[in-house]
């Protein structure tokens, strides 16, 4: 499909790319890996959005969006994400190629200012500014807040949170209020210093770009550190709910957010992998699957469900939003849906449709350049390197047996329904 | 085959159109490389249309949401729904509904003029029953109520209620439990058959693809005769007095920090093509100028935080109306408003910098050329702005040709205190 190369350009620092020549713009994503862990959850949610604020050249947000504007319309932006029980930090930069505009500094540009961000701070007596790291702190504190605000959103990470209490992946992304008044200047740039100096660091690049330029830019334009880099442990999987853990909440809501969390602790490096996921898509990836048709459209209980993984976790999640009247009833279809492909009833045109889906969603993500990024970053974390064309071929030898096998390892673990009735 | 040809110079596309003898506009989009093929069928039926005539009969005056309803029924097949078909070909089939238009449409990487005849032919075939429409009420219920508890859409629509005196637009574009509850068979019927000819749809199609068999297939499913009834649709034109309904509407939600919309209805209304879309790209450079994250204006808000990085700025223009809003969170959208007209108050004696309107020119250029990346926004985009007599390839042509001049024009015109509403959601 796409030419992909890897290459390390420096110790601990892998470059992908991704040559593609069919887009507007191109991707420039710098990933940072950390562990999901207590003590660090919090300064990594914090630090991008201290770092966004100013570099030694353009010292306020002010003067970095002027620039990012005037290199038409660059954006340089910063997520927080947890894949498993890694924490990546990254640093994107989206930039019109140079096949439609007439600015041949345009990459050269954008790249040092990447490389401002990241390595150049904007610093007050050798440390961040204070006043930046205040607001930015008080902005932390609101955005970990508003998670209230999207309620379907809330409610699966409140059945995350409830299922995995005893482990590191219940930490919130984002990070955890009560860390916040112990966070300072001092404290957050010792921890800047550890950051860019021993995570790892993969570079995925997606566009018109040959690798053997685009490496020579960034090590042109970047500093890098030659530190020891971190081991990130891999993420255990083998815990066994003794019994289902019911949890309610109640908030003055219409509608009533039912998450369910399985586990089925079947690591990504176990044959049968490939089996979970046609599993997952069967029950809730679609149109085409058992919840939809049945929950949905036979029953009219929801307007959307779905079931999803968490491919590092081997957590399954089923989420909907139903009347709050109808949570008995619910429950009780969607795990009738597992307990009909553990009985192994699934039609051919069930097992067709739903690869089927699969493999047209392989074929898509071609088209989007961020989805190609985290494909191939995906890789990075698991050591499986394999291309789109293998994954399909992967889905398209899953057999209906191995499916029931799967379904026999689902163990529900959690219940949460968020709902408007007072206890 | 004869076709024209519409072209975007500077995002380096063509598309080709065809008008059927039918009426329907067929348009392609060749996107060599891409491995998704899109199709979309489009009706200009909305959820404003809800007093109309059909070939000069009486007004009829339907049920809120309705074009909606219509939207989610269409999928039902004598035999089962539309889903599956798609499902078995692999493809991704759904559709939207918005004030203007509704739209069906797929997305496939196979198997594409299969997919396409799936298509046509499930849009072309309205199969309602008394059964099947009381059955997804219960569907479109939960949808209701799922937006019912998003702050974001609340305080849009209280917005634009607070905006709006008559236009339909201030309504849901899904209705009310209790409008959708009194929706019959019969209105969809109706509605139907008044909107979902070809004359006043539009088909969109866009892939690595062979032109040539692409406008031959679809001529293929269409059937000769229906050229015969072509339909006439009037809409009741509601006159929306200047003023506004409400200048303040707030309402309570669990929210962790109050969200606002602050909105400036536009007056300026009643124009077509290249006007219109000059307005809308005049207006829209003149709020990033303002509003955006290199302003003096969001600088000193967020420094007293007052916002943050969701504060957003934007202009929509449809041809009988048009509002900007500016949108955030605060916890004083009171004060975080009086900033605004603070500030805009002085910025109309002293007018805008010119190195702002250049740089902030150069940035939507880049930014609008990204949405090119996207064969489904591409399409969506330009069906929306074809019905309003607007070639969307042209869109950065455009952008470069408005003047400094233009957008301090929009500046004195656009931003009247009396024509401003403040939407809020406290906790």
């Amino acid at each position: 499909m796409n030419e992909h190369i890897r290459e390390e350009i420096f110790k601990g620092v892998n470059l992908h790319t991704i040559i593609v020549d069919k887009f507007k713009t191109n991707l420039i994503k710098f990933n940072f890996q950390r562990p999901l862990i207590q003590g660090e959850s919090t300064l990594n949610g914090l630090l991008p959005m201290v770092l966004h604020r100013g570099t030694e050249n353009l010292q306020t947000s002010k003067m970095l969006s002027k620039e990012l504007e005037y290199l038409y319309g660059a954006y340089l932006n910063s997520n927080v994400v947890k894949k498993g029980e890694r924490h990546i930090v990254d640093f994107t930069l989206g930039v019109a190629d140079l096949n439609f505009v007439e600015d041949r500094n345009l990459l050269n540009e954008s790249l040092k200012l990447m490389n401002d961000v990241i390595n150049k701070p904007y610093k007050e007596n050798g440390l961040f500014k204070k006043e930046y790291l205040q607001q930015e702190k008080s902005n932390l504190e609101k955005r970990i807040k508003a998670r209230v605000n999207d309620k379907n959103r809330y409610a699966v990470e409140r059945c995350i949170e409830e299922m995995c209490s005893e482990e590191n992946f219940a930490l919130y992304e984002q990070g955890r209020l009560e860390d916040l008044p112990n966070i300072n200047e001092n404290n957050l740039f010792n921890y800047y210093k550890q950051f860019i100096n021993n995570s790892p660091v993969d570079i995925m690049v997606v566009g018109n770009l040959n690798h053997a330029d685009i490496k020579k830019v960034i090590l042109d334009q970047f500093e890098f550190n030659s530190g020891e880099k971190i081991k990130i442990p891999r993420e255990k999987i083998d815990f066994i709910p003794k019994q289902i853990k019911k949890v309610r909440e109640s908030m003055d809501i219409s509608q009533g957010k039912l998450t369910m969390g399985f586990r089925n602790n079947i690591p990504y490096e176990d044959p049968s992998y490939p089996a979970l996921m046609v599993y997952v898509n069967l029950l809730g990836g679609g149109a085409h699957s058992k919840l939809f048709l049945k929950v949905r459209e036979e029953r009219s209980l929801c307007y959307y469900i779905y079931s999803k993984m968490d491919k590092f976790k081997s957590i399954m999640l089923v989420s909907c939003g139903i009347e709050v009247d109808k949570y008995d009833e619910t429950v009780e279809v969607i795990m009738q849906q597992l307990e009909e492909i553990k009985k192994g009833n699934i039609s051919n045109e069930e097992m067709e449709n739903t690869k089927k889906a699969m493999i047209n969603s392989v074929n898509e993500m071609g088209d989007n350049a961020s989805a190609m990024a985290d494909f191939y970053y995906g890789q990075v974390i698991t050591k499986q390197y394999y291309s789109p064309s293998q994954l399909i071929d992967q889905i398209q030898n899953v057999k209906k047996e191995e499916i029931v096998a799967v379904a026999e390892k689902m163990m529900l673990d959690t219940i949460y329904f968020l709902n408007n009735q007072q206890m | 085959m004869t076709y024209d040809e519409i072209q975007g110079k500077l995002v380096k596309e063509t598309i080709y159109r065809k008008k059927l003898t039918n009426g329907l506009e067929v348009f392609f989009l060749y996107k060599k490389g891409y491995a998704k093929q899109f199709a979309s069928f489009s009706t200009k039926f909305g959820s404003n249309d809800l007093k109309f005539s059909k070939n000069d009969g009486e007004m009829k005056e339907v049920p809120e949401g309705i074009a909606h309803f219509l939207e989610h029924k269409l999928f039902e097949e004598p035999n089962g729904n539309a889903f599956d078909r798609f499902a078995a070909l692999g493809a991704n089939v759904n559709a939207f509904t918005n004030f203007n238009i509704t739209s069906y449409y797929f997305t496939s990487t196979d198997h594409f003029y299969e997919n396409l005849k799936h298509l046509i032919t499930f849009v072309k075939t309205p199969y309602f029953t008394d059964e099947n429409v009381e059955k997804e009420k219960g569907i479109i219920a939960q949808e209701i109520k799922m937006y019912q508890d998003n702050p974001q859409w609340k305080v849009f629509f209280n917005l634009l209620k607070g905006m709006y005196e008559k236009h339909p637009v201030k309504n849901d574009i899904a209705g009310t439990v209790e409008s959708i509850t009194r929706t019959t068979k019969e209105d969809l019927y109706s509605c139907y058959e008044t909107f979902y000819h070809p004359s006043n749809m539009v088909m969109f199609i866009a892939g690595d693809l062979d032109k040539n068999k692409v406008f031959q297939v679809v001529e293929e499913n269409f059937s000769v005769g229906e050229e015969n009834n072509v339909v006439k649709i009037v809409r009741s034109e509601t006159v929306e007095p200047n003023g506004i309904a409400n200048p303040l509407v707030e309402e309570k939600l669990l929210v962790s920090t109050p969200i606002f919309n602050l909105g400036y209805k536009d007056i300026h209304v009643g124009i077509k093509g290249i006007e219109l879309i000059k307005k809308e790209i005049s207006i829209r450079l003149l709020l990033d100028i303002i509003f955006g994250k290199s302003s003096v204006l969001f600088e000193k808000l967020y420094d007293e935080g007052l916002v943050d990085h969701s504060f957003n700025a934007d202009y929509i223009g449809e041809v009988d109306y048009g509002h900007s809003i500016i949108s955030g969170e605060s916890t004083d959208p009171h004060m975080v408003k009086k900033y605004i007209n603070d500030y805009i108050e002085e910025l109309k004696t002293t007018g805008l910098d010119k190195e702002n309107f250049d740089r902030i020119q150069r940035k939507q250029i880049g930014e609008n050329l990204s949405y090119f990346n996207s064969i489904e926004y591409t399409g969506n985009s330009f069906v929306s702005y074809y019905f309003k007599d607007i070639n969307y390839l042209e869109y950065i042509e455009l952008l470069k040709e408005v003047t400094f001049e233009d957008v301090n024009q929009h500046l004195l015109q656009h931003f009247d205190i009396n024509r401003q509403v403040l939407s809020i959601i406290k906790p």
